[in-house]
């Protein structure tokens, strides 16, 4: 089996080349770059609401009261819960729901719009329904389950800090599947189904089929959608915020959940910003060790 | 021909001038379909009043509102008058985004029909008023009549003992019927506040948080008898999962009948009425503490003209056309808000109803029932119903003691400069 | 398939079916009850009575219609210009071979770390001096830009997994480079290129951020943020934002319906072979 790329050869390459990447670069540039270098300058000065009149910069003032606050160590370790939690089981799940639907069946093409919707919610949506549907008093959830005499008593969702975490990766799982699923649907398309076949004629069982050849086939794909799902969830603090405000007691609280509660409770920019600029740099350093240890050939979708 | 034309031309140019239109840009808070309706029809009836005039009404969701409203005036973006919250009024007054209304008032009529001390309680910005108010908020008893008469209970409670003892009496999981409705998230401030402060008898009118003397309420023996209290309530009189409580989740628990007893705003009303059949709630004074008080205190919402408006004038007559008894007692109906005038409550039969019979009697009562105010003047106001809110889970949850909030809550204002 | 792998197959799709879907029908279900049923306790799950008041409120004084043009057009215009553009971009980014792939890349993927609130502010600013704000139009420039970053890591992907010895043979078939890229390349990365639609298109249609902080007057409100002002001070109107949430769905769905056909289908129908 060959990686299947090679170069090709136009007249002017280079230019070429420029002219190809050169309007993604511009907008990304002008949208996100230049607003994300004056963030950073805000993270070094006391930007807020109530100073606006004299901004200038404080050094690494911001820097010091986030790091020296304890809250600051709670909410990373919940980050790399939630992150771990809620990306490790979207992808597995995902991955399984790909293969369930990989073989045609009828009602296939129904099915997958019927499966796939929750992609398509806004965040703040479904912190809403479901911190409704997960109501330790008066949720569906606990109605059905004490219905099916499953439990006696209704489950605190929300409200125990044992479930809670737990509760909000779970929805986020909810939300987060089909994009795994779709991801790896379109990749296994490339999957040579001749291939396949041949090492099932070879007496390959099915574990071996797909850990011998459609896992390495899709290796690209399951690595960049990881890398791209870890470097969103970080930044979502949609669900979270719809379901606990980062509560009961903290025990939600994320760090992009933190920036939103500065910027909501202390209209603290430059404190948020510097919570900001902790998310940014640990996302980079997070990405640089995951291309450096998965080899960068292989990232791409 | 040509002069006709011309002259048509001339004709068509003259009139478009002529109704060129001044546009007053509104920009509310608290955003909702049914509010916008109510507020729409306003504004209808004052463009009819004046012609040549248009306004045009953003109407940003309520949850960003503030964000919004303050990345919109730092960069002054082309708005006439805002709607303005209690506790944003000091942020952006001290952005410079507030024109002083004191010399508006002055001229003003309307000023002295205000409820008693609403005027002196906006001012907490530098003591000059930055805005009008068009609605008080202040906590009172909602209770389900229905559900209460189910366990033989026939009258509201009167004292913060007697509502524990009939919650918890109510309460009884197994039936999933409980008897307060717990409010764990989302600005609790208001809640913990009432039932600390129904404990003392010295609040200081200017500020809920000292006592008369100028100590720290949290440092006094009877803020912890108080929350103590409020934690016995949660853990015998309310569900475990009310820490996690916010507004719907109040809403919800009160109009299914879970906890019949319920602490909150006039706004509630507009609410129940689509919720609830008229017949099964009433609104009652706050329950009073051991010495027989309670410091309730007013919240408000209001119109401000923003510093760098164009139309100042013609925005101060908007503002004053939404003050007027009539608009006031339209808006306030249908909103479900206290009205800030006192001539509306002498007009409209309709707010001598049972559902404003909680506010009503705390209005007329001063003895019991003391308004005062919260520090939110101060600019850790906001971080401090973010530790509030924190620190309190911590303590329904058993992760602190009272002793130790109380001490992180002292600590916090010391440092903030309230004595 | 022997038949107790599909019993089984059938058994797991069934369950994922209900897992994903039960929000989805208690939405529905709360977006046709009366108000007085939405709080029931202990919970009702049918209504009593059909009631179609919450959509036709919707409609009436909330102009919904008018927001689901303004969300159907930002949507549609962004998510097809940053396809576009990130098909371009991605064919060159996994056709070539030269040293600023490496940057390239990693500077895409960059843009999708940065937290919004961090350059809320600045982008802000930097727009309202573009005279940007409440044009819907510089909403649509947000979308394009952000989604074609991501779009383009994506098409890279897709059209890279095409050997491109399929272009050089069509090519010595006599097909010229451009022929050979829309006969040969174009319909296999269709699945992929319809993936990254679609998924640019939910995104757009979903988001709230900038369109609530960039966008003022009522006639420019999007769909997302229509809902979002339905949660009010006193709370959150079910009823109503239920049927909004059922309605903001039908696009979306539609659109993943027959996306999937090209996703999982356009390579198994069409006659290209390896």
């Amino acid at each position: 089996m060959e990686r299947c790329r090679s170069e090709i050869k136009p007249r002017h390459p280079a230019r070429f080349f420029l002219y190809a990447i050169l309007p993604v670069l511009v907008m990304v540039s002008f949208l996100v770059v230049y607003p994300t270098i004056r963030g950073v300058i805000m993270s070094f000065q006391n930007y807020n609401l109530y100073n606006l009149h004299d901004v200038h910069f404080v050094g690494f003032k911001n820097y010091r009261t986030v790091y020296t606050d304890s809250r600051f160590y709670e909410d990373l370790w919940n980050t790399v819960l939630w992150i771990a939690g809620s990306v490790s089981l979207q992808f597995v799940l995902g991955f399984i729901l790909a293969l369930l639907m990989w073989e045609p069946f009828k009602g296939r093409g129904i099915y997958a719009g019927l499966v796939f919707y929750p992609w398509a919610l806004s965040g703040f949506a479904i912190g809403l329904v479901w911190s409704w549907l997960m109501n330790g008093t008066f949720g569906v959830i606990n109605d059905v389950l004490m219905r099916m005499h499953v439990i006696e008593y209704p489950i605190h969702f929300l409200s125990d800090p044992k479930w809670a975490m737990l509760s909000v990766i779970l929805v986020n799982v909810w939300y987060g599947i089909p994009f795994f699923a779709i991801m790896i649907l379109a990749a296994l398309q490339s999957v040579p189904k001749s291939v396949v076949e041949a090492a099932m004629i070879d007496g390959a069982g099915p574990m071996r089929r797909l850990f011998g050849i459609v896992i390495p086939y899709i290796r690209p794909t399951i690595l960049s959608t990881l890398l791209l799902r870890v470097i969103w969830v970080m930044n979502f603090p949609d669900i979270i915020y719809g379901t606990t405000r980062g509560g009961p007691a903290g025990a939600t609280e994320t760090l992009s959940v933190y920036m939103v509660n500065v910027v909501f409770y202390e209209n603290d920019y430059s404190k948020a910003a510097t919570v900001g600029v902790t998310i940014l740099a640990i996302l980079i350093v997070y990405t640089l060790i995951y291309i450096k240890t998965t080899s960068y050939e292989e990232l791409e979708l | 021909m040509v002069v006709r034309k011309l002259s048509v031309i001339l004709l068509v140019a003259l009139s478009a001038l002529l109704i060129a239109k001044t546009t007053l840009t509104v920009v509310e808070v608290f955003t909702s379909p049914e509010r916008d309706a109510i507020l729409k029809e306003i504004i209808n009836r004052f463009e009819a009043q004046n012609p040549g005039v248009k306004i045009n009404l953003i109407s940003p969701p309520y949850e960003t509102a503030y964000q919004k409203i303050y990345t919109m005036v730092s960069n002054k973006q082309p708005i006439d008058i805002v709607e303005v919250g209690d506790w944003s009024l000091s942020t952006l007054a001290s952005m410079g985004g507030l024109e002083n209304l004191e010399p508006y008032i002055a001229k003003w009529d309307g000023a002295k029909y205000m409820l008693p001390n609403l005027l002196e309680f906006a001012r907490i910005y530098k003591g000059k008023a930055y805005l009008i108010p068009n609605a008080v908020y202040a906590k009172t008893l909602f209770i389900r009549k229905d559900v209460l008469k189910k366990y033989g209970i026939e009258h509201a409670p009167k004292t913060v003992f007697e509502l524990y003892g009939m919650a918890s009496y109510l309460t009884d999981p197994r039936k999933g019927q409980y008897g307060y409705d717990f409010r764990g998230k989302g600005y609790p401030t208001d809640f913990i506040d009432l039932f600390v402060t129904s404990f003392f008898n010295d609040i200081d009118p200017n500020n809920m948080y000292l006592t008369k003397d100028g100590r720290l309420i949290w440092d006094d023996p009877r803020a912890k008898l108080g929350l103590e209290l409020y934690v016995k309530i949660f853990k015998n009189a309310a569900p475990k999962d009310a820490v996690n409580w916010g507004f719907s989740e109040q809403i919800n628990s009160f109009v299914s009948g879970i906890a019949p007893l319920l602490y909150q705003d006039p706004d509630t009303l507009g609410v129940l009425r689509d919720n609830l059949p008229d017949n099964l709630y009433e609104t009652d004074p706050l329950p009073l503490g051991p010495y027989g008080k309670a410091y309730p205190h007013y919240g408000f919402s209001g119109w401000g003209i923003v510093s760098y408006s164009k139309h100042k004038d013609l925005a101060w007559k908007f503002i004053k056309f939404f003050n007027s008894p009539e608009i006031l007692s339209y808006w306030c109906k249908n909103y479900g808000v206290l009205p800030p005038d006192m001539r509306v409550y002498e007009n409209d039969p309709f707010f001598k109803s049972d559902k404003y019979k909680g506010w009503i009697e705390m209005f007329n009562d001063p003895e019991h029932y003391q308004f005062t105010k919260q520090p939110i003047w101060s600019e850790a106001w906001g971080k401090w119903t973010d530790l509030q809110e924190r620190t309190t889970q911590e303590i329904l949850l058993g992760k602190k003691t009272i002793d130790q909030v109380l001490k992180e809550w002292s600590k916090f204002w010391k440092d903030a400069g309230l004595k | 398939m022997r038949k107790g792998k599909r019993v089984l197959r059938f058994i797991l799709l069934t369950v994922y079916l209900i897992f994903a879907l039960f929000p989805l029908i208690w939405i529905l279900l709360t977006s046709i009850k009366s108000p007085m049923e939405v709080y029931a306790f202990p919970v009702k799950y049918i209504p009593s009575h059909l009631t179609f008041q919450n959509y036709q409120r919707l409609f009436n004084y909330a102009h919904f219609g008018r927001y689901f043009k303004n969300s159907l057009l930002v949507a549609g215009i962004s998510s097809s210009v940053s396809t576009i553009l990130a098909s371009v971009a991605g064919y060159a980014l996994a056709r070539f071979k030269n040293k600023w792939i490496l940057p390239t890349v990693l500077f895409l993927f960059f843009a999708q770390m940065i937290p919004a609130y961090l350059i809320m502010i600045p982008q802000y600013v930097m727009f309202s001096k573009f005279n940007l704000i409440d044009k819907l139009s510089g909403v649509i420039l947000v979308y394009s830009g952000i989604g074609s970053a991501f779009s383009t890591i994506m098409a890279r992907g897709f059209i890279a997994r095409i050997p491109v010895e399929l272009e050089e043979a069509a090519m010595i078939d006599g097909c010229t480079r451009l022929c050979s890229l829309f006969k040969i390349t174009f319909p296999l990365v269709l699945p992929g290129l319809s993936a990254v639609f679609s998924f640019s298109f939910v995104n757009s249609w979903n988001e709230i951020f900038v369109a609530s902080l960039f966008l003022n007057s009522d006639n420019k409100m999007t769909v997302p943020v229509a809902l979002y002002s339905f949660i009010s001070k006193a709370g959150v109107n079910w009823g109503f934002l239920s049927a909004g949430l059922v309605v903001a769905l039908l696009p979306t769905i539609v659109i993943f319906a027959f996306a999937q056909r090209y996703i999982v289908e356009g390579l198994t129908r069409g006659a290209m072979k390896y």
